[in-house]
């Protein structure tokens, strides 16, 4: 195998992986998709760097692997207890309700009128009867009602 | 190969094409308010031109059966990175990153990782997703919340991103073998050879990720040379579990409802 070639596709597949999390991270307003994408950038780096520890023959990068993962460990735990903390105040996951904290000459970014969600009604699948409806027998209806 | 014989555009041009249109496609596929399927399907055909474009202009690896595991195993990664990105709803963002998790591992494998591969499913996917999970459930408001029906811009987010790409990819396709390989170890045979024809013993020589106690060198390199900073990470583990705790525990549910009876509150 081509090491080289392997390196550079390597370290293309985790620049992409790093630009979508990076996109991620600037475009959306929910807190735990933005999380999500940092998760997601440092997955790009783990395979960048794990593609250079191969070509270098070096076990330096699997090592850092390891501690890019503990401390993704660590700041998933801290990042989501005070995402739940950000909930309980304002009942909301959107990073635009903190927009207190920005500063002071920069614009208030406004909500745009969103258009109501369609709702589809639900539609449940109907059995197309099958088989033959028996005849009534007369006499055994009148009997029935009897007993 | 047959690629190779059809009068494609100079690799640059093509690289360049499918950064533009990755961008293009992010931007159309990123929710903003309303919901538009044309938008949604030309931005999926866009970013399928742009990963095609992108497999065009990667390396071909020598092996048909490892070209095809990584083509797989990458592509898997960088859709399903997509759509995480581009989901509406978190949940369904959280699944598909579990997904993008699996590719990851698949490449770390090819790559030679087969520890950081399984390691990754189990802590990524197995501790830190469902930790996701359990926070969205706890948190998220019924229904579509309109914060996840739009964007902070999206063009100037996808422009950023396509930048970045751009630049990356121009320097990983400028990586030459004379360049790259200055501070490259001698893989083990040459290493051999050089210390037959010396007379003496190897002095430096690779690891081989491909090796078959690959794990127990690992641990070896991360317990010998690293020690002590595997002691720092468990300092840290420690004190990101107890700064959870305590953030939780002081500053939680102002009502007050949910406090345990007796206990004591700061």
């Amino acid at each position: 195998m081509n090491p080289l070639a392997l390196l550079q596709n390597a370290l293309v597949v985790g620049a992409v992986l790093f630009a979508l999390g990076l996109v991620g991270m600037l475009a959306r307003r929910n807190l735990i998709v933005m999380f999500l994408s940092a998760e997601l950038m440092l997955q790009g780096v783990s395979v960048s760097l794990v593609a250079w520890s191969r070509f270098h023959g070096d076990w330096g990068g699997q090592v850092l692997v390891i501690f890019v993962l503990t401390v993704a460990a660590c700041e998933a735990a801290i990042a989501l207890v005070l995402v739940l903390q950000a909930f309980a105040r304002t009942g909301r996951l959107d990073a635009a309700a903190w927009q207190a904290l920005r500063e002071d000459n920069l614009a208030r970014s406004v909500d745009r009128e969103l258009p109501a969600v369609e709702t589809v009604p639900l539609t449940f699948p109907r059995l197309t009867p099958a088989g033959v409806r028996p005849a009534a027998d007369e006499d055994e209806l009148l009997q029935r009602e009897h007993v | 190969m047959i690629v190779a014989a059809l009068p494609l555009p100079a690799p640059g041009t093509i690289l360049t094409a499918s950064v533009a249109a990755a961008a293009a496609s992010l931007w159309l596929l990123l929710p903003r308010g309303a919901e538009r399927r044309l938008a949604r399907w030309a931005g999926a055909a866009l970013g399928a031109a742009a990963l095609a474009g992108l497999v065009l202009t990667g390396r071909r690896l020598g092996g048909l059966g490892e070209e095809a595991v990584f083509l797989v195993v990458s592509l898997v990664a960088v859709i399903s990175g997509a759509a995480t990105v581009v989901s509406r709803s978190p949940v369904y963002a959280a699944i598909w990153f579990a997904l993008a998790l699996a590719g990851v591992a698949g490449v770390l494998l090819v790559l030679g990782a087969q520890f950081l591969g399984v390691a990754t499913i189990v802590v990524y996917a197995g501790a830190i997703l469902v930790m996701f999970l359990f926070v969205l459930m706890l948190a998220q408001p019924s229904g579509m919340a309109p914060y996840d029906r739009v964007s902070n811009e999206p063009l100037l987010a996808a422009v950023a991103g396509a930048v970045l790409l751009g630049l990356l990819s121009l320097v990983v396709g400028r990586l030459s073998a004379e360049t790259s390989a200055c501070c490259r170890l001698p893989s083990r045979a040459t290493a051999l050879k050089a210390a037959d024809a010396a007379g003496g013993p190897p002095v430096a020589v690779a690891a081989d990720p491909l090796a078959a106690d690959h794990v127990a060198r690992l641990g070896g390199e991360l317990f010998g040379r690293h020690l002590l900073a595997v002691e720092v990470a468990g300092v840290l583990l420690l004190v990101a579990l107890v700064g959870s705790i305590a953030i939780v525990s002081r500053h939680g549910d102002p009502s007050g409802e949910l406090a345990a009876p007796g206990g004591t509150r700061r």
